[in-house]
Order: C-alpha cells, then sequence, then structure tokens
C-alpha cells in the first residue's frame, strides 16, 4: 500500500466532502528532504545575516554527508541484526503447505492431472 | 534457524555500523567544539574527507551496482537467445 494517508473509498454519489490531500510515501519523503535541504542552505550560505560562531558552521556544512552516513550505519544495522535473529516460519510453512494441498484437490477436481 | 555463523556475521555487521556511527559522529559532529590543540585531533583525519570519503564510498557501490547489473542484463540477453 503506497498510499500513505488514503481519502477512504471513493463513492460514486459522494459529491460533497472534506477534501483530503493524498501523497504517495516517496512525495512525502521528497517534500521532507526538500524542506531540510532549503534549511541548510539557507543556514550554510548565510543568507539569513545570522553570525553563527565557526564551530557550528563547521559542524553544519557536512550535515547532508552525516544524515547520509548515518542512514546507512542504520540500514546496515538492520541488516546485521535481521540476519543474527533469523528464525524459520513453522505456522506459516504449515498453512502454506495446507493450501497448496487445498489447491492440488480443486485442480484434480477439475481435472486436471499432474 | 539462525545458525551460529549467522548470528556472528549479523552481529559483526551491528557492530561495524555502530563504531562506524560513533566514530562518525564524534568526527563530524563533536570535534569542532573541541579545542584544536587538543591530542584528540591526532586521531581524526582532515575534515574535508570527512564529505570526500563517504562520496568516494557511495560513487565506488553505485558504479559497482551499475557493472552487476549490465553483467546480469546482458547474461540473460544470451541465455534468452540460445533458447529461442
Amino acid at each position: 500500500n503506497f498510499r500513505a494517508q488514503s481519502s477512504g473509498p471513493h463513492r460514486e454519489g459522494e459529491l460533497r466532502g472534506p477534501k483530503v490531500v493524498t501523497m504517495t510515501k516517496l512525495a512525502q519523503w521528497l517534500w521532507g528532504l526538500a524542506i531540510l535541504g532549503s534549511i541548510w542552505a539557507v543556514l550554510t550560505m548565510g543568507s539569513l545575516g545570522l553570525e553563527l560562531p565557526s564551530s557550528y558552521q563547521e559542524v553544519l556544512w557536512p550535515l547532508p554527508a552525516y544524515l547520509l552516513v548515518s542512514a546507512g550505519c542504520y540500514a546496515l544495522g538492520i541488516v546485521g541484526y535481521r540476519v543474527a535473529t533469523f528464525h524459520d516460519c513453522e505456522d506459516a510453512a504449515r498453512e502454506l503447505q495446507s493450501q497448496i494441498q487445498e489447491a492440488r484437490a480443486d485442480l484434480v477436481r477439475k481435472g486436471l492431472r499432474f | 534457524q539462525a545458525t551460529g555463523t549467522d548470528q556472528v556475521v549479523g552481529l559483526g555487521l551491528v557492530a561495524i555500523s555502530l563504531i562506524i556511527f560513533t566514530y562518525y559522529t564524534a568526527w563530524v559532529i563533536l570535534l569542532p567544539f573541541i579545542d584544536s590543540q587538543h591530542v584528540i585531533h591526532k586521531y581524526f583525519l582532515p575534515r574535508a574527507y570527512a564529505v570526500a570519503i563517504p562520496l568516494a564510498v557511495g560513487l565506488l557501490l553505485l558504479l559497482f551496482v551499475g557493472l552487476f547489473i549490465t553483467y546480469v542484463m546482458l547474461k540473460n540477453q544470451r541465455v534468452t537467445k540460445k533458447t529461442q
């Protein structure tokens, strides 16, 4: 389901109603990144006329790279954690097997030979 | 079920990511607030590398992924031609 905020089921006769803005997950992320990026750009360019201390400026300019590295570390950590705690899904396997049997029986009833 | 090797590899990955994250945070966020004469500055590269290294690694990764994809697609093409 790619819609983060769905407007609910569309009914044909529904003419009036609150207009709900739908935005895909991708659009949400792009907006967030664009807003953060513009804030960063404004602060780095110093177009607000703020006199930031030099140590703050030093922290500010590599922040996009920092964000990227943090995201990479998070992804790596999640992958590692899932590898370490990998487990068999026995219930799901049993359910799948029973569904396969059911489908086979159904197909045999309809005249398919395996 | 995760075997012993899986657990070692997985926890190793988690540990690597935590180490990189703490080192990079210290490098980028904490270091500017520490006096430039302090000994700790000897353990970190100059600040320009804090952006250059991730950039270079990311570009290498993208290049690798692109090469891999082209390799797989070319191989697939050859296989489908053979079967036809």
